[in-house]
């Protein structure tokens, strides 16, 4: 199984390795397929993983290691990798819905002018994420956890001729290096302390409380800047500037949900730190309601899809804080699969649009294009959690455990998870009318802006004028097979993804998982808990969508003007402006300030001033030289005769 | 055998001395530079001879011969320079020869 | 040919050369061969000299030793040890690649310029391998000659500037060190570094700490850096600020910190401090920087501050990481001031106004400046990283709050790194960047791509030569034990 491992890992390097160094002596197309079949054969590692685990006694898991990476001192860290249940189900999601994602790509990229670049970087992005999840101590995985960033910063500004993406790559970068700041703080703590990263070492140890609040806070800062959770969070619509695909494989399926591996990788020490654990899991309810406010008033069709993923990351947060590691986790997997599902078919509309992204041009979209339009749905109602579909069975699970912890902040926490089931309900769908509905009024107020919207009225979802006039078909389909296959598969796994396990009845997979991220007993919730917790969140999720449906479909409710409000929720509640004028600015003035008032005048002047004062002091002295012969000897017999003075005066 | 006393030896030295020192001093022609020069080497080979021989250390002896080398390798130099100042029609005169002013 | 005349031979080698190709009337193109020939063979050389190392063996090795002025106690005494063998490693590498660079550009007066390039290999190597005082003095004044006059004739329109400030700026260094030197090898007797006891004198330790801090440089003795760096041409800038500055932290580590520990302990915070300066404050000022040298001359700075940061942490971690950052960093700064020039020759110029959009059709340009400046801010998995890990780990152990401040500079270093990357590589094309200028070509690429697979190797083995550089399993004691 250890080679299964292995075999996963390095195929995506491999395929990066391969694109580059064939440059443009393969073409364009070959690229493609050497990422997808890397990938894909990763997947085949990812099984072999999973199968050599599944038949260990006690799905304990086994450590390999190549190398040692890093030693000093009686620190050593080595270049390790970990195959447990909890490793294999990240190998098994990042590789198989990467594989989709990247085959999904072929017909995104085709025609674009980089595309062996992108295929270079989009497997190594699979390659980090792999080193991500697979790492086998904290420093590997600290590893992985920087090179995702620096894959999705290569990704984000994929279309580098884009100011805009350049700055939302740069910005994606920055924070989450600053999340990899506070990580590598809390392992220099560990280390202080134990003089090791591994994960049987740290989390056996007990330190004070202290140094364990730090060690969990600081793994919390890198897992809020990656996962995108307040107050880390505002990178991540910015990020929407890369390729679609990018979006839907990185800012969906798997890399912004590391945050949730690593809480539930490292729960030892969150566990010891229960106060951080708790802040971890308020994060998250925080996030998911001013993540899914704010995807009400967005108009850009990814951007509205980024908000609600960062919302659903918060459930997964709240579920991995409050102590239900394995509920979090197949959050994450039904996430994984009708996130990239949404993505993807956002996607086919983009490109079938040519690059439109605004959702207020794309009405009536569902009438030309009929398999976007259901894939969409079974994504949308998976998201919204209406049973049968996947997100009922793992959301569910996440708000019931809140409700098991029995304390006062889980009752709040619960009501966040019931009021963020309710709003997913109104965007999700509120995109989903605007975007494929066929409502009869459709048009008549616009969306959320008034006056923004479509000026004429389309009877019956008829296509806008802008989609007829932009609509273009390849072939017979509504896009290239390579895009299509992939979205029918993930529809599939969006809808029966979640049988996997139905909490109150049947749960193999928090099984499967408990030998590495065993759910505590406090956050374990009775049946009843369940099914009345089951019952509220469809309810509301019901409610959202038929809100939804009155207010964007049928035109019987409006939308109250509150203006302020409106303009809170469309600046973000001000994040942007915010660190902008705390940090940014700041930072920025300081350094002009330095150099203008320090460097300058002082540093470099006084070096400058040295060397005037040398050259000075150079002339003066020049004009001894007369170039006479016999004044230097004068000078000579002179000197000769002083010391001779002195030494008879001496004596 | 015995000459004059040592004294002689080395007041004619100084005479010598003084007379080249004057010469280097106060000559502008660059052959009498290199001339009085030459004197003022000599002067120091008498005065290291004679007390040499005064002493009985056969160091001054030896340093002389040293100095006599130094000396030949001097005039060499000197006076190729003197010549080829000539041949380039430049002026022998010393105060005129002051490129290397500062 | 013994192990020990190899350490001799790796410095006067080049030397030899250097007067060969002042003294042989070869054409143009002949005498940067002949240079390329020598730098090459220093190379393949200290392959074989690292070939031959005993990492598992104490103390000094490949040891060569001759009476120079026995009543003083000054002796010929060269040789290596683990970590002198790394950065005799980077010197050589880095040395060949600059001369490559000016062999490739076709440098004026070339018997000038490739004899004093080889010179300068020559005394940095001896700089590395001097066991004796006054050798290393001798070493270190003749590394910085060939760079006076390297910068001073072959520089940019303000090298006369730049060389004046140099001159004084390291002048000034290298006179006190020689007072205490003299001073300290009076006192016991004896000039040798490996013989010669500990002192306490914080005098002797200031007087040497001048010197080094000077040329490492960290603030606020910087003033000379950002003239030479950016005057300087882009194959000595790389030399400067990826081997020279070595030199700088490397004479802290052997003479400062191993002779004199009661001052180092004394003057502990304070060097810490200045070192903790020198970072942010390069960070910050190469944020702001508004050309491509200016930003790699700053971040040198900021990098020269953490090493210092690691070496006077006093602690296993902080002492490997030192070694492991001075090597990663090397050749960081020497890949990204030879792209530089690559840039300059392209465009006429290094402002990050007039420059962008020059990714677009030269892939090479781009995979490399990208892969060197993401090396260069340290992303997790690289070199770099493994090196910052280890000093900022190193020097928690100190107190926390250093750790703190560099942690904190890392971000900076991931703004002004990428600041620089999308101002070369990205958005609109710059109004010098023509559609005619090529991409990186077969000989540029010669000199580059070494470099950074150099980095890339030590990318996948960064512990090769942080458990390498000290003998026995804790640097703190091997230092404590003067290296014996």
């Amino acid at each position: 199984m250890t080679a299964g491992s292995w075999l996963c890992l390095l195929a995506p390097l491999g395929g990066t390795i391969l694109i580059l160094l064939c440059g443009t002596r393969i073409p364009r197309v070959a690229a493609a397929w050497i990422a997808t079949t890397s990938v894909f054969v990763a997947f085949g590692g990812a099984i072999w993983a999973f199968l050599g685990v599944r038949s260990t006694t006690g799905h304990v898991g086994e450590l390999t290691t190549a190398w040692t990476w890093l030693q000093s001192g009686n620190f050593h860290a080595g270049l390790q990798l970990l195959v447990d249940p909890l490793s294999t189900v990240m190998m098994l999601i990042v590789s198989g819905v990467g594989g989709l994602i990247v085959l999904y790509s072929i017909g995104y990229m085709d025609g674009d002018d980089e595309e062996r670049r992108y295929f270079a970087y989009i497997a190594f992005f699979v390659f980090s994420m792999l080193l991500l999840v697979e790492g086998g101590n904290l420093l590997m995985l600290l590893a992985g956890w920087g090179l995702v960033g620096l894959s999705s910063y290569l990704l984000i500004g994929f279309w580098h001729d884009r100011p805009s993406a350049v700055r939302a790559a740069k910005k994606a970068f920055v924070m989450n290096a600053f999340g990899d700041a506070t990580m590598a703080l809390a392992f220099f703590i560990l280390i202080a302390h134990t003089s090791s990263l591994s994960f049987a070492t740290d989390f056996n140890v007990h330190l004070s409380s202290t140094a364990t609040n730090l060690i969990a806070l600081g793994l919390l800062g890198g897992a809020a800047a990656k996962s995108a959770q307040i107050p880390l969070q505002t990178w991540l619509p910015d990020a929407m500037e890369g390729p679609t695909p990018v979006s839907a494989l990185i800012h969906a399926a798997t890399m912004v949900t590391a945050g949730v591996y690593l809480i539930a990788r490292t729960h030892p020490i969150f566990e010891q730190a229960r106060t951080v654990e708790l802040i971890a899991a308020g994060t998250g309810a925080l996030t998911l309601l001013v993540a899914g406010l704010v995807a009400l008033v967005q108009t850009d069709i990814k951007r509205v899809i980024a908000y609600s993923t960062m919302s659903q990351i918060g459930y997964m947060f709240l579920g991995a804080g409050v102590g239900a590691y394995s509920a979090g986790m197949f959050h994450l997997v039904t996430h994984a699969f009708f996130k990239a599902l949404l993505f993807m078919t956002a996607g086919l509309a983009i490109h079938a649009l040519a690059g439109e992204q605004d959702i207020r041009k794309m009405r009536g979209l569902g009438r030309v294009m009929p398999f976007t339009k259901w894939c969409f749905l079974a994504g949308a109602l998976a998201l919204v959690g209406v049973p049968p579909f996947s997100g009922f069975f793992s959301k569910d699970s996440i708000v019931a455990s809140a409700a098991a912890l029995g304390t006062w902040y889980g009752w709040i926490f619960w009501v966040c998870g019931i009021a963020g089931a309710l709003l997913t309900g109104l965007y999700t769908f509120r995109l989903w009318f605007l975007v494929f509905g066929a409502g009869s009024a459709a048009g008549k107020a616009g969306d959320a802006r008034p006056g923004t919207g479509s000026p004429t009225a389309i009877p019956g979802g008829e296509p806008s004028p802008f989609v007829r006039e932009h609509y273009h078909r390849h072939g017979r389909f509504e896009g290239p097979l390579t895009m299509l296959v992939p979205v029918g598969v993930l529809a599939v796994l969006a809808t029966v993804g979640g049988w996997l396990q139905w909490a109150p009845k049947w749960h193999p997979f928090t099984n499967w998982l408990a030998p590495a991220a065993q759910t505590l007993a406090a956050a374990e919730p009775t049946s009843t808990q369940e099914y009345y917790t089951s019952a509220a969140t469809v309810i509301a999720g019901l409610a959202g969508i038929g809100l939804a449906w009155a207010i964007y479909s049928e035109r019987k409710l409006a939308i109250p003007a509150a203006p302020f409000w409106r303009r809170l929720l469309e600046h973000k509640f001000y994040f942007d402006e915010l660190y902008d004028a705390l940090f940014y600015r700041p930072g920025v003035s300081i350094a002009n300030g330095l150099r203008r008032e320090f460097e300058e005048p002082v540093v470099l002047q006084t070096s400058a001033d040295i060397g005037e004062v040398t050259m000075e002091t150079g002339s003066l002295v020049r004009r001894i030289q007369t170039g006479l012969l016999r004044t230097y000897v004068l000078f000579l017999a002179g000197g000769a005769a002083a010391v001779v003075l002195a030494f008879l005066i001496a004596k | 055998m015995a000459g004059p006393d040592v004294a002689w030896y080395v007041a004619t030295a100084a005479v010598l001395f003084g007379i080249g020192a004057l010469g280097v001093l106060i000559r502008r022609n660059t052959l009498v530079v290199l001339l009085s020069l030459e004197l003022m080497l000599n002067a120091g080979n008498l005065a290291l001879i004679a007390l040499s021989r005064h002493w009985h250390n056969g160091a001054g002896q030896i340093f002389a011969l040293a100095v006599m080398a130094v000396a030949a390798s001097e005039v060499c130099v000197g006076l190729g320079l003197v010549v080829a100042l000539n041949r380039r029609n430049l002026s022998l005169d010393v105060d005129t020869l002051s490129e290397l002013k500062g | 040919m013994s192990a020990s005349s190899l350490t001799s031979i790796l410095i006067w080698l080049p030397v030899a050369g250097a007067i060969g190709v002042w003294l042989l009337p070869l054409s143009r193109y002949a005498t940067g061969a002949l240079a390329m020939v020598f730098s090459l063979a220093e190379v393949g050389l200290w392959i074989e000299q690292a070939a031959r190392f005993n990492f598992s063996q104490s103390g000094l090795q490949m040891e060569e030793r001759a009476k120079w002025f026995g009543d003083l106690g000054v002796s010929y005494h060269v040789g290596v040890y683990g970590f002198s063998l790394w950065l005799v490693g980077l010197t050589v590498v880095a040395m060949a690649a600059a001369t490559g660079y000016g062999f490739w550009v076709g440098r004026d007066r070339p018997r000038g310029y490739f004899g004093l390039m080889l010179l300068l290999t020559g005394a940095t190597v001896g700089v590395f391998q001097a066991q004796d005082l006054l050798l290393f003095y001798a070493f270190f004044e003749a590394m910085l000659i060939p760079l006076y006059i390297l910068i001073g004739v072959w520089g940019g329109a303000r090298r006369m500037e730049a060389t004046i400030k140099f001159v004084i700026y390291t002048m000034a260094g290298s006179l006190l060190m020689l007072a205490a030197i003299v001073v300290y090898g009076l006192k016991v007797g004896t000039f040798d570094l490996v013989d010669s006891p500990a002192s306490a004198s914080r005098w002797l330790f200031l007087g040497f700490m001048v010197a080094f801090v000077i040329k490492a440089p960290l603030f606020p003795f910087h003033g000379w850096l950002p003239d030479s760096y950016r005057e300087a041409p882009p194959e000595v800038s790389a030399v400067l600020s990826g081997v020279v500055a070595k030199a700088g932290l490397y004479g802290m580590l052997r003479i400062a910190i191993a002779k004199f520990p009661e001052p180092t302990s004394f003057y502990r915070t304070a060097v810490l401090a200045l070192a903790a300066a020198a970072l942010v404050y390069g960070s910050l000022l190469a944020f702001r920087a508004a050309d491509f040298r200016g930003v790699v001359a700053y971040s040198s700075l900021a990098q020269s501050g953490l090493i210092a940061l690691g070496l006077f942490a006093g602690t296993d971690l902080g002492f490997d990481g030192a070694i492991l950052q001075m090597v990663a960093h090397g050749l960081i700064s020497a890949s990204l001031f030879l792209i530089a020039g690559v840039v300059e020759r392209r465009t006429t110029t290094g402002e990050f106004r007039l420059l962008g959009g020059m990714a677009k059709g030269r892939p090479a340009l781009a995979t490399l400046l990208m892969t060197v400046g993401v090396i260069s801010l340290a992303v997790p998995g690289s070199a770099s990283f493994a090196g910052e890990f280890l000093i900022l780990a190193g020097v928690f152990q100190r107190a926390w709050w250093w750790s703190a401040i560099g942690a904190g500079a890392i971000v900076l270093a991931a703004m002004y790194m990428l600041r620089l990357i999308s101002a070369v590589l990205h958005e609109a094309r710059g109004s010098t960047v023509s559609d005619e200028a090529l991409d990186l070509r077969p000989g540029e690429l010669a000199l580059v791509v070494p470099l950074v697979a150099g980095l890339l190797a030590l990318s996948a083995w960064p512990a090769g030569i942080s458990h390498h550089s000290f003998f026995g399993p804790s640097p703190t004691e091997t230092v404590k034990a003067q290296f014996k």
